[in-house]
């Protein structure tokens, strides 16, 4: 059992309950000089076919990670087909021209390694990692799938119903369908709004042909990014990636363009009250909703640096649900910066009988940020936070590319790694209460909870009367109404 | 929310330990360290590491859920979180000022033998947090209002771990049902009842029968000058007294099961899922590397049995998994399978003891048995990347195991298991009269039609 899977202070000591012994000072030592890290340099070239190829090297551990970014995921998916990028990209794995699914899991496991592959939001990925030794083979076998899948038939039909599976599976737990849903208040019917992996009726008309489709598309060395991160020289690195992918024809068809810019703002004016009721969770789970920044905004570290203040274990949230109330085992947010305009999320999961409170001390956060923003003396604790995690987070091979491939992903300059200490340390109160004031304002917040809505129904409705209460089993997550058709739900 | 843990709430820490205890081949990284063991009894191990500038800071205390007293299932736990609450020289969550104020982070984690505290913070911290560390151990100070609330968080977290997720409740029943006689039957995260019966008298006494540098494993890997660090040690956690009165350690055994258990179980689950557990022996028992080896074989990866003939060929099953559960005093190993859309429990069971039976009959070839190793090996090596892994995998050898050294002389072991080994495991353990099933089926109230 973790105490704190995220996010923890309270105060106020009264009555002693025991002391056992004797510690010889009462006050902590103060800390030393502090000492200095550096982060690798990333290093890149763009070979002929237009494949943008990165290497990081860190030497620690004997262990590579590499990354093939294709620069499109779920938001490409159209609109009746929700999932389909996703199943491209799991269907990767699933089969080529010289191996069937079966050899490729046994070749890479092998190894040793592992293989996945997958879409999200702006991009899809395979991904491989193994021990330094055998990264020739583990790149061979990244190349074939990438370039070479097959999607056949019985692949299709075997993933279809997985994903299928998978989506009744979802479906059980009130967090999963609370982010859900959430998506879809905010994003409405625009690409950000459906499941990521589909629903049960778009997964149920994926074809191969779609699936073929997207994958000539936008499967192409010039719309992808290959991040090699770990114990290998760049001058290697460079020469592997020229070797399994120097020869992968860039098509003679113009790149696709990328969606026209989604409207996101426009499709959510805010202020939706959503219960979905399932009369059998164990616990509520409660969000608050809107939309956010994009990666590129010039507010972005003002946007991080304000989440941090209220996220995080000893974030403004958590200190308010769970540490002086004990309403949650953690509560936090997200500020999910993506190509287009991302959500802010704000969650926490609660009793069924404390839904309601829960929500209005999110949205008390939420407002606090900007009518109460923190000075120097919270600000810099927040700050420390974001830093640490960034800092850990290149440690690993795997950290290193995550961290890089999403800097490329969004044409952000990978130096970024190196100033990013910087940028945070120069948000001041001010930024922070003024992309509170303008960017997050809580007054446009959706609120989403799912849960058993008989414990808290009657209490939110106090508050807001235009609260839209729908039965778990007529929630429809294909459209942004979010409510079976009558017809349809017999 | 950043990480994920609803689904792995009750299992989650013990498979972080068990997935450690591979280590050490020649190429493998050798944790050089040094041990010590100080004059009131508090074991030290040490690994210098200046790759960066930072220390990870752990201490192991020997007590985990099975310790609970009696009617209080879920109190080593519960103390747990009590541990972040005001002590002697520092007022409630100040561990949190010291570590995630400072860009570093803290963390604890309770199973069913030991419970663990850990810090990983920037290297000019190190002193102030084994002030910290030393002050916690020496004298807790909490008031009503602070235990309630965080009993309270407690709640949440059994709310979030066994109520809320669709198979939270299969998973703790399969633990508590596994067990007849050991206290490894209550799961580690407690019940309701029991959490609400604890108080502050009990907090007290757990601290004083557990919390004695004795019991306790200090373990500082990172960026330190061991002879400073050694100085600090002697400062803060040398004058701590050893308590005079003897530690109680569980003597109960659990007796080898006579027949088949079967059970069957209704929740919340959309989809029948089918566990099966058998009683294999203590974690320290030879036998455990064999069992971790048939584990890998059995659901490590897309080229794993199960997942090939459950997931990908029969198409029975959603979800497989097999787990090599080591604990202390004896060991479970589960297996469990999450059915497809229509598909029976009754057939899932068949096929996992089919994939059983196949181990029995016939021995697994080279190439698989060097597959399984290997992942194992790489599995290893992702651990290690950090200081606060290569710190979890010294712990869990020093106290499980008994002998710190084990970090890097057990993947030599893994290394020597055998074909033979593997069928000779399989046969040994995966009796019918060893076996617990139990089916977890939808409430058939509340299956959703039309989904």
């Amino acid at each position: 059992m973790t105490r704190k899977l995220f996010f923890s202070a309270a105060l106020c000591v009264l009555c002693v309950v025991f002391v056992n012994a004797q510690t010889p000072q009462a006050t902590p030592p103060p800390p030393a000089a502090p000492r200095s890290g550096k982060f690798p340099t990333p290093v890149e070239q763009t070979l002929p076919n237009g494949l943008r190829v990165i290497v990081i090297e860190r030497r620690e551990s004997p262990l590579i990670s590499a990354q093939l970014l294709i620069k499109n995921g779920g938001e490409v998916d159209p609109p009746e087909l929700a999932g389909l990028a996703d199943m491209t990209a799991n269907l990767l794995t699933k089969g080529t021209q010289s191996r069937d699914a079966t050899k490729i899991a046994q070749e890479i496991e092998s190894l040793g390694g592992s293989l996945d592959s997958g879409a999200r939001w702006d991009a899809s990925y395979a991904t491989v990692s193994v021990m330094s030794s055998k990264i020739q083979q583990a790149m061979e076998i990244l190349a074939d799938v990438v370039r070479r899948p097959t999607f056949k038939s019985e692949e299709v039909e075997r993933l279809r119903q997985q994903n299928l599976d998978n989506f009744t599976l979802a479906l059980g737990d009130p967090g999963t369908i609370a982010r859900l849903v959430a998506a879809r208040v905010v994003f409405g019917d625009s690409p950000y709004g459906h499941p990521v992996g589909g629903t049960t009726e778009s997964l149920t008309r994926i074809t191969a042909a779609d699936i073929s489709k997207m994958h000539s598309r936008y499967y192409r060395p010039d719309n992808a990014i290959l991040v090699i991160g770990g114990d290998i020289g760049s001058k290697d690195g460079l020469a592997l990636a020229t070797k399994v992918f120097g020869d992968w024809q860039k098509p003679t068809t113009p790149l696709p363009t990328i969606s026209p810019a989604m409207e996101t703002a426009a499709a959510s004016k805010g202020g939706r009250v959503v219960v979905i009721d399932k009369p059998d969770a164990g616990q509520a789970a409660v969000y608050l909703a809107r939309t956010g920044i994009n990666r590129k905004d010039p507010d972005y570290f003002r946007g991080i640096v304000s989440n941090s203040v209220l996220s995080g274990y000893s974030g403004r949230l958590n200190q308010e649900i769970r540490i002086k109330r004990g309403l949650s085992y953690g509560a936090g947010s997200v500020l999910d910066t993506r190509r287009d305009v991302g959500p802010f999320l704000a969650s926490a999961q609660t009793k069924n009988e404390s839904g309601a409170i829960v929500a209005d001390l999110l949205l008390g956060e939420i407002g606090r940020l900007s009518s109460a923003p923190p000075a120097d003396l919270e600000l810099t604790p927040r700050k420390a936070v974001l830093i640490g995690n960034f800092s850990r987070n290149l440690e690993t091979a795997g950290g290193l590319v995550g961290q890089v491939g999403s800097l490329a992903l969004y044409g952000m300059g990978l130096d970024e790694i190196n100033r990013y200490i910087n940028n945070v340390q120069g948000i001041s109160t001010a930024d922070i209460q003024k992309f509170a004031g303008t960017r997050l304002d809580a007054k446009t917040a959706n609120i989403i909870i799912v849960g058993n809505a008989k414990a808290f129904l009657p209490e939110l409705q106090k508050k807001y009367p235009n609260v839209e209460v729908i039965p778990v089993s007529e929630l429809d997550l294909n459209t942004a109404l979010l409510r079976k058709k009558k017809e349809a739900a017999d | 929310m950043v990480r994920t843990f609803i689904r792995l709430t009750l299992s989650a820490c013990l498979l972080v330990v068990a997935q450690l205890s591979v280590t050490a081949q020649t190429r493998m990284p050798q944790l050089k360290f040094t041990d010590r063991t100080l004059a009131n009894g508090m074991r030290v191990l040490t690994v210098p590491d200046s790759s960066s500038p930072t220390v990870a800071i752990q201490v192991w205390y020997h007590v985990g859920s099975k310790d609970d007293p009696p009617n209080r299932s879920g109190f080593a736990h519960l103390f747990e979180h009590i541990m972040f609450k005001s002590t002697r020289n520092m007022k409630s969550e100040m561990m949190d000022r010291l570590t995630e104020d400072v860009g570093g982070f803290n963390n604890a984690f309770t199973n069913d033998d030991v419970t663990v505290y850990f810090e990983v913070v920037p290297s000019n911290y190190l002193e102030t947090l084994i002030w910290a560390e030393a002050d916690r151990l020496s004298g807790l100070n909490v008031d009503d209002a602070n235990f309630k609330s965080e009993r309270d968080v407690v709640k949440e977290e059994y709310r979030q771990g066994v109520l809320a997720p669709p198979y939270g409740r299969f998973e703790y029943l399969l633990q508590q049902k596994s067990f007849l006689e050991h206290p490894y039957k209550r799961p580690t995260i407690g019940s309701i009842e029991d959490l609400d019966a604890a108080s502050l008298q009990d907090v007290q006494e757990f601290h004083s029968t557990y919390y004695r540098p004795d019991n306790a494993t200090l373990i500082v890997v990172g960026d330190f000058d061991p002879k400073q660090l050694d100085a600090w040690i002697d400062k803060y956690l040398g004058p701590i007294a050893k308590p005079s009165k003897p530690l109680p350690r569980v003597q109960t055994k659990e007796p080898p099961r006579k027949s088949e258990i079967r059970l069957t179980e209704h929740g919340s689950n959309d989809l029948p899922a089918v566990g099966m557990t058998y009683l294999t022996p203590r974690q320290a028992d030879p036998d455990s590397d064999a069992l971790r080896v048939a584990d890998a074989i059995l659901s490590a990866g897309e080229s794993s049995r199960l997942y090939n003939a459950l997931v990908y060929n029969q198409q029975l099953a959603a979800e497989i998994n097999s787990s090599a559960e080591t604990r202390e005093d004896a060991s479970l190993f589960v297996l469990t399978a999450v059915l497809s859309e229509g598909k029976k429990a009754e057939d899932a069971e068949k096929s996992l003891l089919a994939e059983i039976k196949k181990l029995q009959d016939a021995p697994v070839s080279a190439a698989e048995l060097e597959k399984a190793k290997n992942q194992l090996i790489t599995n290893q090596l992702r651990q290690l990347e950090t200081s606060n892994g290569k710190a979890l995998a010294l712990g869990e050898a020093a106290v499980l195991l008994g002998d710190p050294s084990r970090v890097n002389t057990d993947l030599s072991r893994l290394q020597a298991v055998t074909a033979a080994d593997i069928q000779r495991v399989m046969k040994k353990y995966f009796t019918d009269a060893n076996r617990l099933v139990l089916y977890y089926m939808p409430e058939a109230s509340q299956k959703k039609e039309g989904q």
